[in-house]
């Protein structure tokens, strides 16, 4: 993450990186057509991305998200065991995520392009599998929690869809919902990112996010993967349906915008450094007050203060458009995958703590899934929960 | 990849290098005995002279350098305490730093850092020391960096210093004593990450900080005995940290000290808010208090929260005088981490909320201090000068440190007076 002079990726964001930078954005760009009709020839459309491995697609790979997402969250057809009946719908789905992926289809005529879909379980049949499963027990309840609609906290499962062209993601969410018996949608949310170089885009409020977050191999073995036994490869996902008071926090001076934040906008933090730089969280004014505030959303998410891990962030912004009320059912889709769940919750009941940005937000649909280890044809999706 | 930087500026040693290529080194030299600047001009060529086990002796003077001090047994010591000054002069980031075992520090002053003034440590590599390198994404790892055993700090004013003044972390078996400090932005000592610490500080005076003494994290066997923490603005805090190694915080023995006072306004401001707290502890667990005088402090005589998930458990006051406080003792822990087992004996009041004491062997309920107006901080490099402190006397022939600091016997500690070292500290004598 060092700001390696020429492509750094502020540089690629910006397009202001020379010849280097211009051609990465342009190659980008391809595949996102902007505002016109989308061609129906199949030459165009993104590089395909890889659906199989130890790892389920669309968690880290592709390393740039997809503009366009749409996460579902279903409930399972009956029956106090969901065992046989889940492990055979499991594999459906899996089967049917392989075949939507590997060319075109029914759903797809134009082939997938870069659609990923990954699935994960919530705690509910994750605790009628085996209640010491990971992420087995449901998230305490956080600050704004109390304010969520039925059913909009508990889903059974996530599909999780993202690519770059939004109108593939509805036929394809049907076909692997068709294939698991009796599930139902319970929410759904379509999300969009700006561009942006890696996980790095601006969010509804127009800061640069996605800055810190593990990168490169390693840094995911540490942090996001779990990494033994037979559910190797799976991670923990939380879901976050975070309602955003942007006029609130748009009618603040840019300072102190950036305060409650700790970051500029182009995510140069408070405490000095590039786009691209790590938080300082011990520097301070001659006169003792922290460079990056003490209440600011960048130091009370820190992981050092909870001892997490490192979370991978790809949150992607909603708009539902007008609430009776009058404001705007719009805001960002907080997704994050870390190899436990107590990274975030002990992160969440930090910020409901210590966070100046949390006044901003509403939680309006809440989440926690087992993302699966990675299938193939093979290894039916899910088949490891059972080994 | 996270860049993970050494963002404390830690290159003591490679600047040290361009004068002195064995200035780091754990040998070289064979001196028992270097004057400075009698012998050669600045400390850190006499630490490149000096042999192991030796000392080198400072003459008045300031000196603006920084000093890593690589080799065993050495004793840094100053002929005259106010007039021998190591100056960081606003920017260089370490006074005194002792990365090996056995090093004595005595009998000067070391001034505006921008770091640390005096730093005892264990975690260095070949570029110095490496305290709070990073920013947490990873640990102080004790089996790569075991801590630095045996260290003496006695008869040094650390003042003006940016983050502490003088500062032990990954570090066994030491002593601070009849030491002095002011003006740091987080506090003016600070006792660190280790467990079976066995480590005594007595005798010590902290005024003018944000924070007068600080432990976060180093357990069982910390003695804090017949200290002056008054007149800054949180006199003294025993807390959790995750970012650091070794949590939670517990053990310690605090016996016969002077917490009073803490409002100060012309210091650097505490980063949280805090003011007017004497006591504050954070997640720390099964400390011992005994016949500590803790009194006047604004909003509460001890502060009970908890850190994260830790929450403050087991400590215990047994007849210390708890008066003239905003409170006696708060609890302001949330609820994910109530206290619970902090007892009071014989029992104090008033407390927050009212019945927190009532029983004292479960979880205690939880109140709001009500908000105050926190004065603005003044530049750590602005603070008032200490007024004189005395020097050490001639300590005659000694060997090295020994294995153990022998603890003093606590049972004849009495509740200090309320003018405990009143003479060694400018708050006391109406220049506050
Ligand atoms: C609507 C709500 C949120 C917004 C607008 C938001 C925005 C941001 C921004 C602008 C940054 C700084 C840039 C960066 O490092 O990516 C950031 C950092 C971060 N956020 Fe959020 N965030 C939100 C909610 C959350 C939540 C709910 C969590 C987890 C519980 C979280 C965890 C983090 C973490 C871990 C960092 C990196 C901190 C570091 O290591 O420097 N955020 N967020």
């Amino acid at each position: 993450m060092s700001d390696t002079p020429g492509i750094s990726r502020r540089a690629l964001l910006l397009g202001t990186g020379g010849v280097v930078a211009a051609a990465a954005v342009a190659a980008v760009g391809t595949a996102v057509t902007q505002g016109g009709p989308t061609t129906s020839t199949t030459t165009d459309r993104a590089p395909g991305v890889r659906a199989t491995g130890r790892t389920q697609a669309g968690v880290a790979r592709p390393a740039t998200p997809q503009r366009q997402a749409l996460h579902a969250v279903l409930r399972l057809g009956g029956g106090a065991d969901p065992g046989p009946d889940l492990r055979s719908g499991l594999a459906a789905a899996g089967a049917t995520i392989l075949r939507l992926v590997s060319g075109p289809s029914d759903e797809l005529p134009d082939g997938p392009g870069d659609l990923t879909i990954h699935v994960g379980l919530g705690p509910g049949p994750l605790a009628a599998i085996d209640p010491t499963l990971p992420a087995a027990t449901a998230m305490p309840r956080f600050a704004g929690d109390d304010g969520i609609p039925a059913g909009r906290d508990d889903g059974d499962v996530l599909v999780a869809l993202a690519s770059s062209d939004g109108t593939a993601l509805r036929p394809a969410l049907d076909a692997v919902v068709a294939s698991l018996p009796g599930a139902t949608t319970l929410w759904a949310e379509h999300g969009f990112r700006g561009p942006g170089q890696g996980t790095i885009a601006r969010n509804p409020l127009g800061y640069h996010d996605g800055i810190i977050v593990p990168e490169g191999d390693d840094e995911l073995d540490e942090n996001v993967w779990l990494a033994h036994g037979p559910l190797a490869g799976a991670t923990v996902c939380v879901l976050r349906r975070l309602r955003l008071d942007r006029t609130r926090f748009a009618a603040l001076a840019e300072g102190e915008r950036d305060r409650v934040i700790g970051r500029h906008a182009d995510g140069r933090p408070l405490s000095g450094g590039g786009p691209t730089a790590e938080v300082d969280l011990q520097a301070k004014t001659p006169e003792g007050a922290y460079l990056t505030p003490a209440r600011s959303h960048a130091r009370a998410a820190h992981p050092s203060f909870t001892g997490s891990a490192l979370m991978l962030r790809r949150g992607y912004a909603f708009d539902r458009g007008p609430l009776a009320d009058g404001t705007a059912d719009a805001g960002l889709l907080f997704v994050c995958f870390a190899h436990d769940l107590e990274t975030f919750v002990r992160t969440q009941l930090r910020l409901d703590e210590t966070d100046d940005l949390m006044p901003f937000t509403t939680p309006t649909a809440s989440g926690s899934f087992l993302v699966l280890p990675g299938f193939d044809a093979a290894h039916p999706l899910g088949h490891q929960l059972w080994a | 990849m996270l860049s993970r930087p050494l963002t404390a500026l830690l290159a003591a040693c490679a600047l040290v290098a361009v004068l002195a290529t064995t200035a780091c080194g754990g040998s070289g030299g064979d001196r028992s005995l270097v004057h400075v600047p009698g012998d050669v001009a600045t400390i850190t060529k006499a630490v490149d002279r000096v042999a192991p086990g030796g000392t080198v002796l400072i003459a008045p003077g300031v000196y603006d350098e920084q000093v890593v001090v690589g080799k065993r047994d050495v004793t840094i010591r100053g002929e005259d305490r106010d007039a021998v000054v190591v100056d960081g002069g606003g920017r260089r980031p370490y006074g005194v730093v002792a990365t090996a075992d056995g090093v004595r520090i005595e009998n000067l002053t070391v001034r505006r850092t921008t770091f640390y003034g005096v730093l005892v440590t264990g975690l260095h590599d070949e570029n110095g020391p490496s305290a709070h390198d990073g920013q947490g994404y990873t640990h102080l790892d004790p089996d790569k960096f075991p801590p630095v055993q045996r260290f003496s700090i006695d008869h040094v004013t650390a003042t003006d210093n940016g983050l502490y003044g003088i500062y032990a972390f990954d570090a066994n078996h030491g002593v601070i004593r009849d030491s002095y400090a002011s003006g740091s932005a987080d506090s003016g000592f600070y006792v660190g990450q280790c467990r079976s610490c066995d480590i005594l500080v007595q005798g010590n005076v902290a005024e003018r900080n944000a924070v007068g003494f600080e432990n976060a994290n180093a357990s069982d066997s910390v003695v804090i005995v017949g200290n002056r923490f008054s007149g800054n603005r949180v006199g003294m805090t025993l807390i959790s940290n995750y970012q650091e190694a070794f949590t939670p915080q517990r053990a310690n023995t605090v016996v016969g000290n002077l917490v009073s006072d803490n409002q100060q306004a012309d210091t650097p401001e505490q980063a949280t808010g805090g003011w007017g707290i004497g006591l504050g502890i954070s997640g720390g667990q099964d400390n011992v208090l005994l016949r500590n005088r803790i009194t006047g402090n604004v909003r509460a005589g001890v502060l009970l929260a908890n850190t994260e998930d830790l929450a403050a458990t087991g400590n215990t006051f047994t007849d210390d005088v708890l008066t003239g406080n905003g409170v006696a003792v708060a609890n302001v822990s949330a609820a994910r981490a109530p206290a619970s087992g902090n007892c009071v004996t014989p029992a104090a009041a008033p407390t927050l909320p009212a019945d927190l004491l009532a029983d004292c062997h479960g979880t205690q309920p939880t109140g709001t201090l009500p908000a105050v107006d926190v004065p603005a901080g003044t530049s750590f490099l602005e603070v008032a000068a200490p007024p004189a402190q005395p020097s050490m006397p001639d300590p005659g022939e000694r060997g090295p440190l020994p294995a153990t600091v022998t603890m003093p016997d606590l049972d004849t500690i009495p509740v200090p007076a309320a003018d405990l070292l009143a003479d060694l500290a400018g708050t006391a004598q109406g220049s506050s």
